[in-house]
């Protein structure tokens, strides 16, 4: 791109979607021409011709100026391209359950399907066959530093286990944490050294709350192109750009993904947290019964626990079937679940100053109506405050990270600052709401004039209020409530999007009912309100 | 099919593949019987099958001059030196790990009841790892499914019933016995277990229930905890969970393949056919077929993009204008259709 392209095109290969963009070069920025994005089997270049081709129907001037006249420019056609690839399984391994908790948590953040064992009351044979497991990529093997006293009969069994194992499998990477490296040594046998599999030494779990242990997995992990680290790298810089605190939540079909950065005013740098969790996949490999309840909890739909689980089956084997009526709802059903389990496996973000937008990524939410997408983003993550939602519609996220020169990629975000992002709206969630008839009033300007509503908590309020639009929300509560800030009156400014502004009063945390009937009652009306024709 | 093809935007996957790698499990203690670049036919003998594996410790010092004992290796008292000869005769199996502060004593996997289990399809050994796996390229085509489970099998594939149908338990006898039977769209975890239990080596089916799936699995883990060996049997289900019939093409390939020797693979769920001679049905390039939605199974005929197009729940979606059973075309999901290539 050094070379001053008129047009280039973006590729999100994930391993269920793929979605690709047109960008061209008008009046001197960079401007989103076209996206669309199809099942991964499909080719990225047939996808390239489809916007090509759309493009020059719509507007030929337009296509000839970028140098798009011609079916032939698509094979021509600069790219930044973005991958995501199944996430490979690591056997996390110590002496105590104590000990293998921990490590297990800051391997399931850093983008590895994780297995966790522990030696102590664990048939030895059990152990030596799973690190020797074919579908295993790296031995995550801890201690303690020094080993605590539950540890030091066992360690020394662990090591020589995990020492044997690269014997059997040369290729396997294997990270000695903690106290883990000394015992290894000290069995006598050597783990060689030009295997082909690495050997590493990581701190133990506890040093820095796990995470130097966890940037380290997260590298041993991903290449370059690795899109959810990409999707980091473009957050920070879309922060920097926008001068915002934003939170990205991205949901794929093989992990799902929290990042959050902040720009704050005199700070030398965006300051950017990322996490990538197998376990956030839309469908988990293998769930269980767990993630199948988790997910019923979420639909309205009155499906059966067999139907939905055979649903759910068919979605992993084929994530773009079945994607309209009913099956719309379970994806966003599986959505939310996913969501939540992200935001479980990553409570340390919820430490972090609260974002002021929050975005959707990722191939879940590509078949879903903005607006829906707009509820599930409000249902999933509670926490008070004000915020706007976006989507990244056009899943350039992820490419646009891969751009390696940091200057050149503030400039093609900061020209596409506007479209990037689909806007969902806004979100109002006070915390600290008490239960009665009435917590307040809200004042609004909105798109059909102005609004005055009363606020009862546990309900959802929306007000119109289209894309690109902005305006000032009066609030008056009779109690000390928590926006943020805590406090009785505020006067915020919010933006519109496709599901306008909602006035979350459900509390924090959410309680749904206990009585499925009551509870898919509740999700309908909520749905009902933001996703048109969801009952067609 | 040019580059420009529209066709190319509606999924697809191979209708054949070649050159398939399968993944043959070798767990500590199971001995691999080839080598990396043994040519393999259909049958020979491909491990050696260690029933009743337990942890037994043995003193491996070896003369001077000897190469370290290493994990994955065979070990037996015969290899031990001077005094350490006296070892019990019966100790004797796969070098597990060194015992924690003991110099020179090892963890060994020993037992008593082997088995032969041989290859279930020709082609040649790419890798093997002890304790782990062997890795053999298949020779032939394959015809990927969606999920498998059991154990890979050989036997000569019979058709039990049309594309469409369901086998019940009581369709299914002794004279069955030694064949892969292709079931059509459905099948239930008893006409499973029966279809085990008569000889049968594997099922094809279109698709398979979550529940009649777990059921089966829990008999097969019953049955590899049973210590007489039982010969392996395997399930291939060719596309999920929700009932359609198998494909037309792939339908036609298996009638076509009726009465010879195929394998059923798990690791990646496949059936295998090395028949040179069979001719490969022709698919119309126009050819697809609804793999998910309402009308899942259907097969016709696509004219068209349509575009995008609002169904059901307000969702917008690229679409096809596909006819069915001659009638007009309707707009469907891109997503919801595969084509064969």
């Amino acid at each position: 791109m050094s070379s001053e392209p008129r047009a280039f095109a973006t590729v999100d290969q994930g391993t269920a979607t793929v979605a690709v963009s047109l960008l061209g070069r008008l009046d001197g920025r960079w401007r989103l021409l076209g996206s669309t994005a199809a099942p991964a089997s499909v080719p990225a270049d047939a996808l390239l011709h489809r916007l090509r081709a759309r493009l020059d129907a719509a507007d030929p001037g337009l296509a000839a100026g970028v140098g798009l006249a011609a079916a032939e420019a698509v094979a021509d056609l600069p790219r930044v391209e973005s991958r995501t690839t199944p996430p490979p399984v690591l056997v996390v391994v110590a002496a105590t359950e104590r000990v293998v908790r921990p490590l297990a948590a800051a391997a399931a953040t850093a983008g590895w399907r994780v297995r966790a064992m522990a030696l102590e009351g664990a048939e030895i044979l059990s152990i030596a066959s799973a690190l020797a497991d074919p579908s295993v990529t790296a031995v995550l093997a801890g201690a303690s530093d020094p080993p605590g006293a539950d540890e030091r009969p066992l360690v020394g069994e662990l090591a020589a286990l995990a020492a044997a194992a690269t014997q059997r499998r040369p290729d396997l990477v294997l990270v000695l944490a903690g106290g883990m490296s000394d015992a290894v040594n000290r069995t006598g046998l050597p783990v060689a050294h030009d295997r082909p599999g690495a050997t590493l030494l990581a701190p133990a779990v506890a040093t820095a709350d796990g995470a130097r242990l966890r940037e380290l997995l997260d590298g041993v992990r991903g290449g370059a192109s690795d899109g959810r680290r990409a999707l980091a790298t473009s957050t920070a810089t879309l922060a920097e750009v926008l001068r915002r605190r934003i939170e990205v939540v991205e949901v794929g079909q093989s992990a799902g993904a929290r990042v959050a950065a902040a720009w704050a005013p005199g700070a030398p740098a965006v300051s950017v947290t990322w996490a990538t969790v197998a376990g956030a996949a839309l469908i988990p490999p293998g769930a269980d019964d767990t993630v199948v309840d988790e997910i019923a909890g979420w639909l309205a739909a009155p499906l059966d626990r067999l139907r939905l689980r055979d649903r759910l089956r068919e979605l992993a084997v084929a994530p773009w079937g079945d994607a309209t009526g009913e099956g719309a709802q379970v994806r966003l059903a599986a959505a939310r679940a996913a969501v939540a389990r992200l935001a479980g496996a990553t409570p340390a973000f919820d430490a972090l100053p609260a974002p002021d937008l929050v975005v959707a990524a990722g191939g879940a939410w590509s078949v879903a109506p903005g607006p829906a997408v707009a509820l599930a983003l409000a249902d999933v993550l509670r926490r008070p405050g004000v915020r706007a939602l976006g989507l990244d519609h056009a899943s350039l996220l992820g490419p646009l990270g891969t751009i390696e020169d940091e200057a050149e990629r503030r400039r093609v975000v900061a020209d596409l600052r506007d479209e990037l992002l689909l806007p969902l709206g806004s979100v109002l969630m006070p915390g600290a709401l008490r239960a009665g008839h009435s917590a307040g009033r809200l004042g609004i300007v909105a798109a059909d004039g102005p609004v005055e509503l009363d606020l009862v908590p546990g309900g959802l309020e929306l007000v119109d209020l289209p894309p690109g639009s902005r305006a000032i929300v009066d609030v008056r509560f009779r109690d000390t409530v928590d926006l943020g800030l805590r406090g009785r009156q505020f006067a915020l400014e919010v933006a519109g999007g496709l599901g306008g502004l909602l006035v979350d009063l459900r509390g924090i945390p959410m309680r749904l009912p206990d009585r499925l009937e009551r509870r898919r009652e509740l999700l309908a009306a909520w749905q009902g309100a933001l996703w048109t024709g969801v009952d067609a | 099919m040019t580059a420009h093809d529209w066709r190319a935007e509606i999924p697809s996957r191979p209708f054949v593949e070649a050159g398939l790698e399968t993944h043959l499990p070798l767990p500590p203690g199971d001995r691999a019987l080839v080598e990396t670049g043994t040519e393999l036919a259909p049958g020979d003998p491909l491990l050696e099958h260690l029933r009743d594996a337990r942890i037994d410790e043995a003193d491996v010092r070896s003369s001077v001059g000897a190469p370290p004992p290493v994990a994955g290796t065979r070990w037996s008292p015969t290899l031990a030196t001077g005094r350490f000869r006296r070892g019990r005769p019966e100790l004797e199996g796969e070098l597990l790990a060194p015992v924690a502060g003991q110099r020179d004593r090892w963890r060994i996997v020993v037992g008593d009841h082997r088995s032969v289990g041989t290859s279930p399809v020709g082609g040649l050994v790419v890798d093997v790892r002890p304790g782990a796996e062997v890795r053999i390229r298949v020779a032939g085509l394959a015809v990927r499914g969606a999920m498998a489970a059991g154990a890979s099998a050989r036997g000569r594939l019979e058709l039990a019933t049309d594309p469409f149908g369901d086998l019940r338990p009581g369709g299914i006898d002794v004279g069955r016995a030694g064949s892969i039977l292709v079931v059509g769209s459905r099948i239930d975890a008893e006409a499973l277990t029966r279809a085990r239990a008569m000889g049968v080596r594997g099922i094809v089916v279109a698709s398979l229930p979550g529940k009649e799936l777990r059921d089966f699995l829990a008999s097969e883990r019953r049955q590899r905890a049973a210590l007489h060996p039982a010969p392996p049997f395997g399930l291939l289900v060719l596309d999920g969970t929700l009932r359609r019939p198998i494909a037309s093409p792939i339908a036609e390939l298996f009638e076509r393949l009726a009465g010879r020797e195929v394998a059923l693979l798990v690791d990646p769920p496949a059936l295998v056919f090395d028949a040179p001679d069979v001719e490969l049905p022709a698919i119309d390039p126009d050819w697809v077929r609804l793999r998910s939605g309402p009308t899942a199974g259907a097969e016709g005929r696509v004219t068209g993009l349509a575009g995008r197009r609002r169904f059901a729940a307000g969702v917008m979606l690229e679409a096809a204008w596909v006819e069915i059973d001659g009638e007009p075309p309707v707009d469907t999901p891109l997503g919801d259709l595969e084509r064969l290539v």
